[in-house]
């Protein structure tokens, strides 16, 4: 038998007409059905069928003559015509509700895929990232993403809630090649065998099981592979030359997503470490890689952080009694879903793709409601404003037997198909802009996702239905309870003080107000952090990765290079400015002994100090002319030189840690405190030396002139004459700068946007309320003109009331503010001083921005002729 | 005057009406659509092309029998009409006119008559 639900269905809307041969026909197609497949497959059919016959020449015409659906029709069309009659305010009003419903949609995605970070995994909520605090003498206390490699093997055999681990090293930069073929792959990480085991990144081909168990086996994710194969299955299994080793390809991974807190583009097994040096399990003291920890379901998370203490004494102390080790270090779980928002106290997090400021997430959240309710009482307000020209509809309607509920209904209607119009509206609106706001704020921001989830476009929709209720509720009891009698006597009605619509104004204005000062403030620490004096130079720099061959060749690639009219300078470093300098031990002789510290530290070529333009206070720099230059001289900062307290600190005998005492070298210069860190931070204490054995990781190279391209031409030709390995890679140092400020910029991105919405909704708000108020000033302006006031006087009476109103907004906002954006820049190490001088400034703009909205109304009603006025007196 | 060319599907539904002659009712039409095509196509569409034909006056209709398996309800069985047929040669007659200038296949006296 055919479903009955839906012969019923098809019944229902089916012209009757046509409903015996319809019926006819999808029995015989139902029965033809279940002959050559199942049932259950002719049922499915049957309906598909039905659903088929939703066109327009099979469906009946809905004609009825009940009233309600009179009514409703009626209502619709009524609603129709007021929109059409008064364009001006009903493009206020749905515009303004637009607005407010399209910020919302932006910052709803927003912080949708903000917080989507790294949930695809399905044991997020027992994965923990291992961090630590380091308190070091130096360098103040501070949290660090990174541990130590003996220390996950060594809490899976200690402690049983552990059930695995996984560690995350960074190899950086490497250079792959496959026969001709050879790229420099961006990030490279070795992990444990049982990374598969702990995340879910998906891999297309090989065993998630056996992967990464072998050393010299890689994974490379899809993107990397294509660079060298042409499928994915000729890529597995082959061999791909990492550097000079052969790796196998074990299997190919699908690309990261965009919300992984950790991104890879090839993935090789740690093993190959662990086999040369078995002793890496149980290795301590320097921290470079992440551990990730898997936990048992439902550990409690403070009593086991509470047995790590124990844990580095074990490890790392001479003995049970020897708790040294805590003075320097503690170590603490941070839940995996927690690593993209809440770690922006966490330095050193170097495996932290899109770090965000989780604070910031309810600070959105709340500027989206606020928005939202702003533009909804907008909509209330100037609905119920405008009751006034509709209490004769009203009047006559009730007189003629409408009953309360009813013109409830009627006033309801309306709203929700206004607030159904807006969201219509916001939707456009979002599509238009969402690839501008991604641009400004370095996202993939995506309608797709309300496609892709139909629930979530239910919500939307009923939202918007709710809305529209809600924003109508109160005009519509408010219009309701007019008294028919007087109405229609003409007594407008009494009351109506307009402390609400005051205080709408008061807040509105504040807001905007608030958000101009606040963009302002954002624009000038931004500026003030581009143009600060950092202590050295940063124009013009060209940095240039180096492998170990071009080391080896540095010195004839500088000299020719020097001789280049188009160069300035070269040298080489350990390590990029901008970022923190990794920090180990130091230590200096005095008088009363040797005394140990952990300053940052930095190893640099003979002529770091002058190609940077860094200023040496007091001693010298480094020479090549002094053979002891080369790793036993040291150039300390004054943040160092001030934490040592010594009278004379150049002269003193000095040296990395893990120099014997008796054979320090010593402090040749004190330089003054330059930002090598950004300028969140403050100046850390910082020792220099020259190690050119060690292998520098970067030339810098300054370049003398305006013809940057043709200089870099250049380079590349010398570096092509000595590198064979490693392909010529640079990058500016001011680049590198710019994206160290690039969330601060986005940030002013993001408030400059709602500032000019919160402005806009401002306007638009006090657009309607003044028409409405001055159009009840009316016969008073008429009046007065004909007692002999002038235009300018008129216009200044009228804005009178709504200057006091800004006034007020000016003194609630600009302390709250103040105190605000004092918070944000605590943020900065390095900052401006807010000037009171910004407030009155935007208080003057949002005075001209309030004179400007209502001076249309202000204007016309002070020009108007008073016989227009006072005629039907 | 109403829209009379014929768009594809209309062509294959008229077409189909005149092959199936006596049986010539939506169901049918659908089956022998999927037939003939190999595409599937459900039977309201044709229903809406059927009734959009009848109402270019290319269609004409009438109420046929009854059948067990049709549950005792009665077919509506679709007949062309001769303006239905003037349609159909109209619409051959242009196409190949349009073949017959095609050079790569006017000078193989490719024919359809």
């Amino acid at each position: 038998m055919p479903p009955t639900l839906a012969v019923r269905v098809l019944e229902w809307f089916i012209k009757d007409e046509l409903a015996e041969e319809v019926l006819g026909d999808l029995d015989e197609k139902f029965y033809s059905t279940q002959k050559v497949k199942t049932t259950t497959h002719a049922k499915i059919n049957y309906w598909y069928q039905v659903l088929n016959y939703m066109r327009p020449f099979a469906v009946k015409n809905y004609r009825s003559n009940s009233n309600k659906y009179i009514m409703y029709k009626h209502n619709i069309k009524i609603a129709y015509r007021h929109l059409l009659k008064n364009k001006g305010y009903s493009f206020i009003n749905i515009f303004s509700l637009t607005i407010g419903i399209a910020a919302c949609m932006a910052i709803f995605l927003f912080i949708k895929d903000e917080t989507s970070f790294d949930q695809f995994h399905s044991k997020k909520d027992n994965i923990y990232r291992l961090d630590e605090v380091q308190n070091f003498t130096g360098t103040k206390e501070q949290k660090v993403a990174l541990s130590m490699p003996g220390m996950g093997p060594q809490m899976l055999n200690d402690f049983p809630e552990v059930i695995n681990y996984s560690r995350y090293h960074i190899q950086g930069k490497r250079y792959f090649s496959k026969g001709e073929m050879g790229l420099t792959i961006d990030k490279v990480f070795l992990v444990d065998s049982t990374f598969l085991d702990v995340f879910d990144f998906e891999l297309i081909t090989g065993d998630r099981a056996t992967a990464l168990n072998e050393p010299d086996n890689i994974l490379l994710t899809q993107e990397t592979a294509l660079k060298f194969f042409n499928t994915y299955e000729e890529a597995t299994g082959s061999t791909i030359d990492m550097g000079e080793r052969s790796m196998k390809i074990a299997g190919i991974l699908k690309d990261v997503p965009e919300n992984s807190h950790m991104q890879f583009d090839a993935l090789g097994s740690i093993t190959s470490v662990t086999n040369e040096n078995p002793d890496f399990n149980d290795q301590w003291g320097s921290n470079f890689l992440n551990t990730y920890l898997l936990l048992e379901d439902n550990v409690n998370i403070a009593a086991l952080e509470a047995k790590f203490d124990d844990f580095l004494v074990r490890h790392m102390g001479e003995d049970s009694n020897d708790r040294e080790v805590l003075d320097y270090y503690q170590l603490f779980l941070q839940p995996l879903t927690e690593v993209h928002l809440a770690s922006s106290d966490i330095e050193h997090d170097y495996n932290n793709y899109r770090k965000f400021n989780g604070s910031y997430i309810s600070t959105f959240a709340l500027v989206g409601i606020f928005i939202l309710v702003i533009a909804s009482i907008n909509f209330m307000n100037l609905t119920m404003a405008r009751a006034s020209h509709r209490w004769k509809e009203i009047g006559v309607r009730k007189a003629v037997g409408s009953l309360k509920g009813q013109l409830f209904n009627q006033f309801i209607m309306e709203s929700v198909l206004f607030s159904v119009f807006a969201l219509i509206l916001a939707f456009i609106i979002n599509l238009a802009f969402l690839p501008f706001l991604n641009d400004a704020i370095g996202r993939q921001l995506s309608l797709g996702y309300f496609i892709e989830s139909p629930l979530s476009i239910l919500v939307v929709i009923i939202g918007a239905i709710l809305l529209g209720f809600i924003t109508g509720l109160y005009p519509a009891l408010y219009m309701t309870a007019f008294n028919v009698v007087s109405i229609l006597k003409g007594n407008k009605t009494k009351g109506n003080k307009s402390y609400f619509r005051s205080a709408l104004v008061v807040l509105q204005f504040g807001l905007a107000l608030a958000m101009i000062v606040s963009t302002f403030i954002v624009l000038q620490q931004l500026n003030f952090m581009q143009n600060k004096d950092v202590g050295f130079t940063t124009d013009k720099i060209v940095l240039v990765d180096l492998n170990r061959e071009a080391n080896d060749n540095f010195e004839v690639m500088k000299n020719e290079l020097l001789e280049l009219a188009s160069i300035e300078g070269v040298t080489a470093s350990g390590q990029r400015l901008g970022n923190n300098f990794h920090q180990w031990g130091f230590k200096v002789k005095t008088d009363t002994g040797i005394y140990s510290m952990t300053p940052s530290n930095v190893f640099v070529e003979h002529d770091y100090l002058d190609v940077y333009g860094i200023t040496v206070k007091d001693g010298r720099g480094f020479s090549k002319d002094v053979s002891t230059d080369e790793g036993l001289a040291y150039v300390i900062n004054e943040a160092l030189a001030e934490e040592l307290n010594l009278k004379n600190p150049v002269g003193t005998p000095a040296a990395h840690s893990w120099f014997p005492d008796d054979s320090l070298g010593s402090i040749i210069g004190v330089t003054e405190n330059f930002n090598f860190n950004s300028l969140h931070h403050r100046v850390n204490t910082l020792a220099i030396s020259v190690h050119s054995d060690w292998g520098y990781d970067e030339m810098s190279v300054k370049i003398k002139g305006d013809n940057v391209q043709q200089a870099i031409t250049q380079i590349e030709n010398v570096w092509d004459r000595h590198v064979k390995e490693w392909p010529f890679d640079y990058t500016f140092l001011d680049q590198h700068f710019a994206t160290l400020y690039e969330s601060d910029s986005q940030m002013s991105s993001v408030v400059s946007i709602i500032t000019v919405m919160a402005i806009l909704i401002a306007c638009m708000g006090l657009f309607g309320l003044s028409s409405i108020m001055i159009s009840r000033k009316i016969k008073e302006v008429g009046i007065r003109k004909t007692l002999g006031a002038s235009v300018s006087q008129i216009v200044f009476l009228l804005s009178k009331n709504f200057l006091t109103l800004i006034i007020i907004a000016f003194a609630i906002v600009s302390p709250i503010t103040y105190f605000v954006m004092e918070g944000w820049l605590q943020n900065f190490s390095f900052k401006i001083d807010v000037n009171i001088l910004l407030f009155v400034l935007g208080g003057l703009i949002s005075i001209a921005i309030a004179l400007a909205t209502i001076s249309y109304h202000t204007i016309k009603a002070s020009r108007s002729n008073p016989v227009d006025a006072l005629r039907y007196e | 005057m109403k829209e009379t060319r014929l768009g594809e599907f209309e062509e294959v539904i008229l077409l189909l009406v005149g092959i199936l002659d006596k049986e010539a009712y939506a169901f049918k039409i659908a089956e022998e659509f999927e037939g003939q095509t190999k595409r599937s196509v459900s039977i309201g569409a044709v229903h809406s092309t059927l009734t959009r034909l009848a109402e270019k006056g290319f269609l004409d209709s009438k109420m046929g029998e009854s059948s067990a398996e049709r549950g005792g309800r009665r077919k509506r069985i679709y007949e062309i009409t001769a303006s239905g047929k003037r349609a159909l040669e109209t619409s051959r007659d242009f196409k190949v006119s349009l073949w017959n200038q095609f050079p790569a296949f006017a000078g193989n006296k490719l024919n359809f008559l």
